[in-house]
């Protein structure tokens, strides 16, 4: 078998023209991840039980289903359904939101129940609104719980953006999967392929980190 | 005495089928300091959440300062204005500093600029003898330092009734007199005190009148040295000699 290590270096610069993809997948999705892990988090804490309902089929559905298969459903079936067209990136921000924001939302839920209700308490007693409470007492320390969840959230859905090549988003994974149909050199481009996401997430989990020790 | 301040009737509350308190009836007078003993599951503590509405009754009213505050549509938040509380676990925020915990409130409440704010929480931390640990965590403080820096926080508000839930039962026993002189120097300036309490001293010394609850009931009520001396009901008498 014929295997060029040096061709590893050749192809990067192939890969990496599906980086700004990637990237700004992840960042959109996670954005949009966190806006819904947030609310339904809260939800899920909170007394209203429609809401709460709401949120737990939320996250019940997503974590049931593979994120591969909703990213097909979203590009695919729901444009169908509702007769519109969808861009591949558009519907890989929401495959990617939607999923995220499920397990943010678990993240948040576990978070704000981590919180001692003596603290609820004291606030009440104190004569704070019960926005008051949850902003400047309970929110405000269970963010601090949430970070590394959050931060090991982000990471994974950096990840899963290569299953968004399902649906021909033309991230990373694409562009790998595309050079070998042309050059036939598995082991040179998925080694490579490999090498990036790996520099990459690494790159995050350290500035995650980083963030996290400043925080605290 | 006068118009009481605290009326309380016919109170009782349920958690599911556990009745915690049966028919409560007792009046509560400004700057009375009332101590409530009895054993552990008694109803002591329910009891006294229900005075600030952190448990809801079932039946019964409660009447402060000539306003039934379990009438329909009565909104708390004016109650906890004028009615502090000192938990057991003390329930500090522990991501404010000792000082950010006695201001917070007042801050939120808009109560002075941030000037007078500031100037009187150093003054209510040098009341209770912490004036150094103003920007301390919580957490770097002892249970009785925490415990008084709780105290401080509840007086910001200028409380007309402080209600302390234990408030020494989770401390070491070395700890539990600088909290005691605390609260006893409290009761001194006319503070109207309700107390939950194993702290037999305390309730027999600082307090004016003692209540003795269990199961639910407020078996005995008196001035404390007839009731410690004299316990007119077996289950006082039973209580009184199995603590003393």
């Amino acid at each position: 078998m014929d295997i060029q290590w040096s061709f590893i270096l050749t192809v990067i610069p192939t890969i990496l023209k599906g980086i700004k993809v990637t990237l700004l997948i992840s960042v959109l999705g996670i954005a949009l991840g966190f806006v819904l892990g947030f609310l339904t988090g809260v939800a899920r804490t909170g007394k209203n039980r429609i809401l709460n309902r709401i949120a737990g089929i939320y996250v019940g559905i997503i974590r049931g289903t593979p994120l591969m298969v909703q990213a097909l459903y979203i590009y695919f079936a729901i444009p169908t359904i509702f007769q519109f067209d969808l861009s591949t990136v558009a519907a890989g921000v929401i495959a990617i939101g939607l999923n995220s924001g499920a397990y943010i939302s678990e993240v948040v839920r576990g978070a704000i129940q981590s919180i001692d209700p003596g603290q609820k308490e004291a606030g009440i007693c104190l004569g704070l609104s019960k926005w008051q409470v949850a902003t400047s007492i309970v929110y405000i320390q269970a963010l601090k719980i949430m970070l590394p969840g959050l931060g090991n959230q982000f990471i994974i859905s950096v990840k899963d953006t290569s299953l968004l090549t399902a649906i021909g988003v033309a991230e990373m994974t694409h562009q790998a999967s595309r050079a070998v149909t042309t050059t036939f050199r598995t082991v040179e481009t998925y080694t490579a392929l490999a090498v990036v996401y790996l520099v990459l997430c690494s790159g995050m989990s350290y500035l995650l980190k980083k963030m996290e020790r400043r925080m605290k | 005495m006068g118009k009481p301040l605290i009326a309380i009737s016919h109170l009782s509350k349920s958690f599911g089928d556990l009745e915690v308190l049966k028919d409560i009836s007792v009046d509560i007078s400004e700057g009375e300091v009332i101590s409530v003993i009895g054993p552990s599951g008694s109803g002591k503590s329910t009891f006294l959440r229900s005075i600030n509405m952190l448990e809801t009754p079932n039946h019964g009213t409660i009447v402060y300062d000539d306003e039934d505050i379990t009438g329909e549509g009565y909104d708390a938040r004016k109650l906890h204005r004028e009615i502090g509380m000192v938990f057991q676990r003390f329930n500090l925020f522990p991501h404010k500093t000792v000082l950010q915990n006695i201001t917070l409130a007042p801050t939120k409440l808009k109560m002075g600029t941030k000037k007078e704010i500031n100037d009187e929480a150093r003054k209510l931390l040098a009341k209770v003898g912490l004036e150094s640990k103003a920007d301390e965590m919580p957490h770097n403080l002892s249970g009785g330092q925490q415990q008084r820096v709780a105290i401080a926080r509840a007086l910001a508000l200028k409380p007309r009734v402080l209600l302390f839930d234990e408030p020494t039962s989770a401390l070491d026993p070395e700890l539990v007199g600088e909290v005691l002189k605390v609260m006893r120097e409290l009761a001194e300036e006319g503070m109207t005190m309700i107390v939950v309490t194993h702290e037999m001293g305390f309730a027999r010394e600082v307090s004016n009148r003692v209540i003795f609850m269990e199961d639910g009931y407020i078996v005995e009520e008196g001035d404390p040295k007839d009731l410690f001396l004299n316990p007119r009901h077996p289950r006082t008498a039973e209580f009184l000699s199995s603590v003393l």
